[in-house]
């Protein structure tokens, strides 16, 4: 027999599982962006808002369940990080406008030199596939999945320095690209982190346990 | 801090039924304790083990130990009626003498113990119905009747009742079932502020209510201690699934 709270869960679960799609159609398009010749800057805005708007949704849905039920154990630890997780599905939009801004602002990478190009393309893979784990963590409440965000999360790391030692060393790169660059792996960075918190909040959700993936 | 009460391999029948099966638990001082669990599972048969009340009924058996400041209160010479006096019983219902005033029930048993001087026994009322925030409201009638207070104000009479000969521990068995919100409230405030002195032991079937006044909780099911922590832990991040499917309604 199922429980009154269980409707208000299910909910929750269904509008975080669109926020997750959005956020990471959001961070797609923007790191295309980069390197494409297109303006999504307004599509990107317009998303990054829907996603404030759920979130706002998600907390009051989560206070409503906490007033109606005074939930404990799993159900406590799914509504709190719910909404935390919409608040990292918040951070992915942002951070994909300010990626798209900064292109707005400097013209993207595209007429970059090719290993610039070639080094954000990259980065934007393995984030993208950072986001896709954590959406699929959620979906799947599945810990050992959430577990191997760490590891490409230490890539990703890897990667945002190796950059920035790179560029250090290029003397050639015009101001325009290397200030383009790297706010959009800053930006990029900041994906994976909050990437890594969602899965963070699964394997709290599902034992309890608070790991650091980070 | 050693335990107030420490319980060790403790069973307890009636008749054939065993009811609890080899529970072992430690009790801290100064503290609240929650028993919690669905009903039949050994909750209050578990309490009156705890101040020998379980032996009460003809068909009662106990085994096993329960160490009350280090001394087994089911050893051979210890008295039961000294135990039920250091570790006091307050009961579901609000059971105040009818027949007797409010002053009377409060030293019920004091008098029974043979106290009859005046003064001490004023002494003792005001100072167990202050304990118990009654005084400022019957102050002025102390010869009325225990049976005409309200419900709430019935179940603090007993609680004075119990504290007026001076307990070590308090055992609570759903003290606020019968009664409306305010008066529970009134009953949990007072509940922390009688940690602050005594050990107390309540058996409730409202699980926010034990999140809300204990520090420990310990989950009975079927006769057996399931799991046993800080309330903290129990209710954020119970360890067993029992405990999980319990307090999250998900039995059954």
């Amino acid at each position: 027999m199922s429980r009154i709270i269980d409707s208000g869960l299910e909910e929750l679960s269904a509008v975080l599982y669109k926020m997750g799609e959005l956020a990471y159609h959001t961070v797609l398009i923007a790191i295309r962006e980069c390197v494409e010749s297109r303006d999504s800057y307004n599509e990107i805005r317009e998303i990054s808002d829907t996603l404030i708007l759920m979130a706002d949704y998600v907390e009051d849905k989560a206070f409503e369940l906490i007033a109606r039920f005074q939930p404990v154990a799993s159900d406590l630890r799914t509504i709190k990080s719910y909404m935390k997780i919409a608040y990292d599905f918040v951070r992915f939009g942002r951070y994909a406008l300010d990626v798209s801004h900064a292109n707005q602002k400097l013209g993207g990478i595209r007429n970059c030199d090719k290993w610039i190009i070639s080094h954000v393309k990259d980065m934007g893979e393995k984030v993208l596939s950072m986001v896709r784990l954590s959406i699929d963590s959620l979906k799947s409440r599945d810990p050992q999945l959430a577990e191997k965000v760490a590891q490409i999360e230490n890539e990703v790391d890897k990667m945002y320095f190796d950059f920035l030692d790179e560029l250090i060393e290029r003397v050639d790169t015009t101001i325009k690209c290397a200030v383009s660059s790297v706010l959009i792996i800053r930006y990029l960075e900041r994906i994976a982190d909050h990437s890594a918190y969602v899965c963070e909040s699964i394997i709290y959700i599902t034992t309890g346990k608070r790991v650091i993936l980070r | 801090m050693a335990p107030k009460l420490e319980v060790e391999d403790l069973n307890a029948w009636f008749g054939t039924k065993q009811v609890l099966k080899n529970i072992n638990i430690k009790i801290e001082e100064n503290a609240v304790t929650a028993i919690i669990g669905p009903s039949g599972c050994g909750k209050t048969t578990f309490l009156r083990c705890l101040n020998r009340m379980h032996e009460i009924n003809p068909d009662a058996r106990v085994s096993g130990k329960v160490l009350f400041n280090g001394l087994n209160i089911y050893g051979n010479g210890v008295d039961p009626v000294m135990i039920r006096k250091k570790i006091g019983m307050v009961f579901q219902k609000p059971n105040p003498f009818p027949m007797m005033s409010i002053y009377d029930n409060v030293v019920a048993g004091l008098k029974l113990n043979g106290v009859r001087d005046k003064k001490s026994l004023d002494a003792v009322v005001r100072r167990s119905l202050e304990l118990v925030n009654l005084w400022d409201e019957v102050k002025d009638d102390l010869n009325k009747s225990g049976a005409s207070l309200s419900g709430g104000q019935q179940q603090r009479l007993c609680i004075a009742r119990a504290l007026a000969v001076e307990p070590e521990v308090l055992l609570m068995d759903e003290p606020c079932s019968a009664l409306d919100p305010i008066s529970t409230a009134k009953i949990e405030v007072l509940i922390r502020k009688l940690a602050k002195t005594y050990t107390i032991v309540i058996v409730t079937h409202n699980m926010q209510q034990a999140a809300r006044v204990s520090d420990y909780t310990a989950f009975f099911y079927l006769g057996e201690l399931i799991e046993y922590g800080p309330t903290k832990q129990i209710f954020e991040n119970p360890k067993h699934e029992l405990t999980e499917k319990y307090i999250t309604g998900k039995f059954g």
